[in-house]
């Protein structure tokens, strides 16, 4: 089903990747931390290489809960699937496109 | 000429001013009435509960008028903001302003193109009506709250911030979606689902919130648009019922519209059940009972049995709001909490008292979920910080809530979907939201969201204070209650015999 309308109907989105330049939006879920209410939205080169990702993004991020330890951070996931990134892989090497999800735990149910 | 009757006098000042077209088709004046695939075979068949004319209408709306405003005056002149439970209270208001004032006037304007463009003389008179209350209830709301302006931050830009800030994306989109539809899915979406299905969850937590917190305007208000709400409800009943009694064919496409417009309404008011249990220092009742009785009790088990004879069914995805009711609160304000740096009202750890409130009304659970979220955020408080998420949410792109609601029957997992179109990602909330999008993914893919926005570079700069002057908050506006211009205000009113007041706006 799509819209109905008087006439023609379409629209790009105001979203779309080129409107990033070089960059793109990567959520980042912390699995079972009610502490942190929803995931954070992150805007990150596609050329950037994870452990730098995780490293200027996600870390600085995550330490908004006091009880964050980076050392504990584990069990990767992307769109729900298990990943092992390697620090010097980059995001688009992951295969991490524009708006997905990449999410951790810290080892707590 | 004899006196004529009520019913003549109607008559002749309503239907009698209508004609027929005679050298144009009627399609060529009524343009809009026939590309949303619902047929009218006999536009007369609209029945008018009301029978109200011009001059009626107007002579009973300018003494309710008359009655407001003098309640208005004899508040202001009294100092009667004193007399609030607290300063604190008013968030709930500043979120009515900021969300659902410019959302009346957006209803003013819709009706205002039914009372145009609709056939039927009948609904086109209705349509007007609702359109005279809306454009009132705008201008008696702002009139109402701005009272308070002088005394209390967060009340000076709400237009500004309704088309800007990240929250207020939530009403004002949801809006925008029913204005940008055809004039039936616009009756449906606003005139049948808002004002009918979900008009008592809407409304009734700020009005009662009002009479409970010694808001004598805002309840004032609440009582002068009461009579208008439920002739708009009414307007609203028929719209649905003729609709499905003109053409059987028109049932199936109603029913679609009452699935979309059921979840984008529900999802609306989930900032209201943050309100509701939170924001108000004297509670009226929880959000769980007031969905029970406003929603369960009074829509699934009272209207739809009723509708069920035309063939409809209740809204797709109902029991996933069912399900939610004993967390929907709780996630919503905490999310509210983490954020309110950047919004234009403040947040606090509810007081020891509330605390125990919210176990009562949520035996299932508070304590156990949410009550330790709080205890953590009062011993980070008592460490001299201030918990706030450092960083940008992950946003629906239907609803444009921070995704924060969790599985159906998991409320530790956050509910995670996603369609892919046209080659592009996009994220949801819930079944609920993703089966509204992938209806109609040309209309969501356009979704101003306020995240990407932000990351775009079309909000002022990249820096948070930058965001926030571009948004129109001000010092005070946002954050931490404690300790807020407000609240030092609010101690220093009530503290000793003489009134020293903090600058509002830094």
């Amino acid at each position: 089903m799509s819209v109905r309308a008087i006439g023609e109907y379409s629209f790009p989105s105001r979203s779309r990747q080129e409107l990033y330049g070089q960059d793109q939006l990567v959520h980042v879920l912390w699995r079972h931390n009610p502490t942190m209410g929803a995931a954070a939205c992150f805007r990150a080169p596609r050329a950037m290489r994870f452990g730098d990702f995780v490293h200027a993004m996600v870390e600085p991020w995550a330490a908004s809960d006091p009880d964050f330890d980076p050392a504990t951070v584990t069990d990767w996931q992307l769109e729900g699937e298990a990943i092992e990134p390697k620090d010097d892989e980059t995001l688009a090497d992951l295969g991490v496109e524009h708006k997905f999800l990449l999410s951790f735990t810290t080892g707590r149910a | 000429m004899a006196k004529m009757s009520m019913k003549q006098r109607y008559s002749a000042l309503t239907r009698d001013l209508s004609w027929e077209p005679s050298y144009v088709r009627p399609e060529t004046m009524f343009p809009y009435t026939s590309f949303e695939g619902i047929k009218i075979h006999d536009w007369s068949k609209w029945e008018d509960p009301f029978r109200l004319t011009v001059d009626a209408y107007t002579k009973y709306q300018a003494e309710k008028d008359r009655r407001l405003y003098a309640v208005l005056d004899g508040f202001a002149q009294s100092q009667g903001h004193l007399s609030l439970s607290e300063a604190r209270y008013l968030n709930a208001m500043k979120l009515f302003l900021q969300g659902v004032t410019p959302l009346e006037y957006q209803a003013h304007r819709n009706f205002s193109f039914l009372a145009r463009h609709l056939n039927g003389a009948g609904p086109r008179f209705a349509a007007l009506c609702q359109s005279i209350d809306e454009l009132r209830h705008a201008q008696t709301e702002i009139h109402t709250l701005s009272n308070y302006n002088r005394y209390y931050s967060g009340l000076h830009a709400f237009n500004t911030m309704h088309d800007r800030v990240w929250y207020l994306s939530v009403p004002k989109s949801y809006f925008d979606d029913a204005v940008s539809a055809g004039p039936f899915e616009f009756l449906i979406a606003i005139g049948f689902s808002f004002e009918y299905l979900l008009t008592n969850l809407l409304f009734v937590p700020f009005m009662s919130g009002a009479s409970f917190n010694g808001d004598l305007p805002s309840m004032t208000f609440g009582f002068s648009a009461q009579s208008d709400e439920s002739r708009h409800m009414t307007l609203g009943l028929e719209a649905i019922k003729f609709l499905l009694e003109q053409d059987e064919a028109n049932v199936p496409i109603v029913q679609d519209w009452i699935d979309k417009w059921f979840w984008r309404g529900y999802r609306l008011t989930s900032l209201i059940a943050a309100m509701l249990d939170y924001m108000l220092p004297k509670k009226v009742m929880s959000w769980k009972e007031s969905f029970e009785l406003y929603f369960e009790r009074q829509m699934l088990d009272g209207l739809f049995p009723d509708l069920a004879y035309y063939g409809i069914k209740p809204p797709r995805h109902v029991q996933h709001a069912v399900a939610e009711k004993d967390y929907l609160s709780h996630q919503v304000q905490w999310v509210l909490y983490q954020f309110s740096f950047a919004a234009a009202f403040t947040t606090t750890v509810p007081e020891p008292a509330e605390l125990d409130w919210l176990s009562e009304k949520y035996p299932d659970s508070f304590d156990r979920l949410y009550r330790p979220l709080w205890d953590k955020a009062k011993r980070i408080q008592d460490d001299g910080g201030r918990f706030f998420f450092q960083g940008l949410p992950q946003l629906c792109q239907t609803c444009q809530v921070p995704m924060l609601f969790t599985e159906p029957g998991d409320p530790t997992t956050i509910c995670q979907r996603s369609s892919e179109y046209q080659g592009e990602h996009y994220n949801f909330c819930s079944d609920g939201c993703k089966w509204i999008f992938d209806r109609e993914p040309e209309k969501y893919v356009q979704a101003w969201l306020p995240v990407h926005q932000i990351f775009q570079g079309n909000c002022g700069g990249p820096t948070v204070p930058e965001v926030l002057a571009w948004y129109g908050i001000q010092d005070g506006d946002n954050g931490e209650y404690l300790g807020s211009v407000d609240n030092q205000n609010w101690i220093g009113w009530h503290a000793g015999a003489g009134v020293k007041t903090t600058t509002v706006g830094g």
